[in-house]
């Protein structure tokens, strides 16, 4: 004889495949890095500006995209992350090796991005799954790097913006760190 | 290969999105930082969301200035 369970049915998470539109979107970004090579190399600072506004856009349309195609997934905030250090760190170097941004200011941000960086895997380490390190404070200073790439190409008050951008990046790390690092890590939603 | 605008043109390009975008942002989160002033700072939760919000009134105000003295106005 067959038993029937009279429990509730346990909700299941839906499985959602890393290829999906929203990836899509962030992996596009890489396609503006070539553009914006050439258009540095070139001097052409309007183009240059525009291949890296395009790159900013697309960051910003990566989570609309998961929102409309319901495709989020902590594999998702975790490539998004990463696409950013990778594409905004490779516009830094690229400003400062053509000289168009100061190039100690550009060595302390790779520098700070990459402790960065490794505090992020050292939280997933200890939280022992995929997950992505939520901190509004570096979601903005995050949209401050993209900009800051848009004022070397476009000559904009570099050397104040840059200089600035230092201090800032220093305290939310300062901050970030403890809770990486320290802080209890919240249980998975 | 020609630029896409004037030099005039790119210089206010620039202008509306720094300096626009950082008043709106501004804006926005003093709004948010607003909201939370009844929240309890013992949820870590608030309190990386005030930090988030006094470091986004921080940036935007940088860029507002840095937009200004761009322009020319201090």
């Amino acid at each position: 004889m067959a038993v029937v369970s009279e429990s509730l049915p346990v909700p299941v998470k839906p499985v959602v495949s890393p290829w999906n539109p929203a990836n899509a979107v962030t992996a596009s970004r890489f396609l503006t890095l070539p553009f914006f090579v050439w258009a540095v190399d070139q001097g052409y600072h309007q183009w240059a500006t525009l291949f890296m506004l395009a790159c900013g856009l697309l960051d910003k349309l990566d989570g609309l995209v998961a929102r409309i195609f319901n495709c989020r997934s902590a594999f998702g905030e975790l490539f998004d992350a990463i696409t950013d250090a990778l594409c905004y760190g490779f516009g830094l170097v690229i400003v400062a090796a053509y000289g168009w941004a100061p190039a100690i200011p550009v060595i302390g941000v790779i520098t700070l991005g990459i402790a960065n960086t490794v505090m992020r895997a050292i939280y997933v380490k200890r939280a022992g799954r995929t997950t992505n390190y939520k901190s509004y404070a570096m979601e903005r200073l995050v949209a401050y790097t993209g900009y800051l790439i848009g004022f070397a190409t476009a000559g904009f008050e570099v050397t104040f913006f840059y200089w600035l951008f230092l201090p800032v990046m220093v305290t939310i790390l300062a901050y970030d760190t403890k809770r990486m690092l320290i802080d209890p890590i919240p249980e998975a939603s | 290969m020609t630029d896409p605008m004037t030099e005039l043109q790119f210089k206010w390009f620039l202008t509306l999105l720094t300096g626009g975008v950082s008043f709106v942002w501004f804006i926005f989160d003093a709004r948010k930082l607003l909201r939370l002033r009844g929240a309890s700072s013992a949820d870590p939760s608030v309190r990386d969301q005030r930090f988030g919000y006094i470091m986004g009134l921080v940036i935007a105000t940088i860029g507002v200035v840095g937009s200004a003295k761009y322009q020319g106005w201090i």
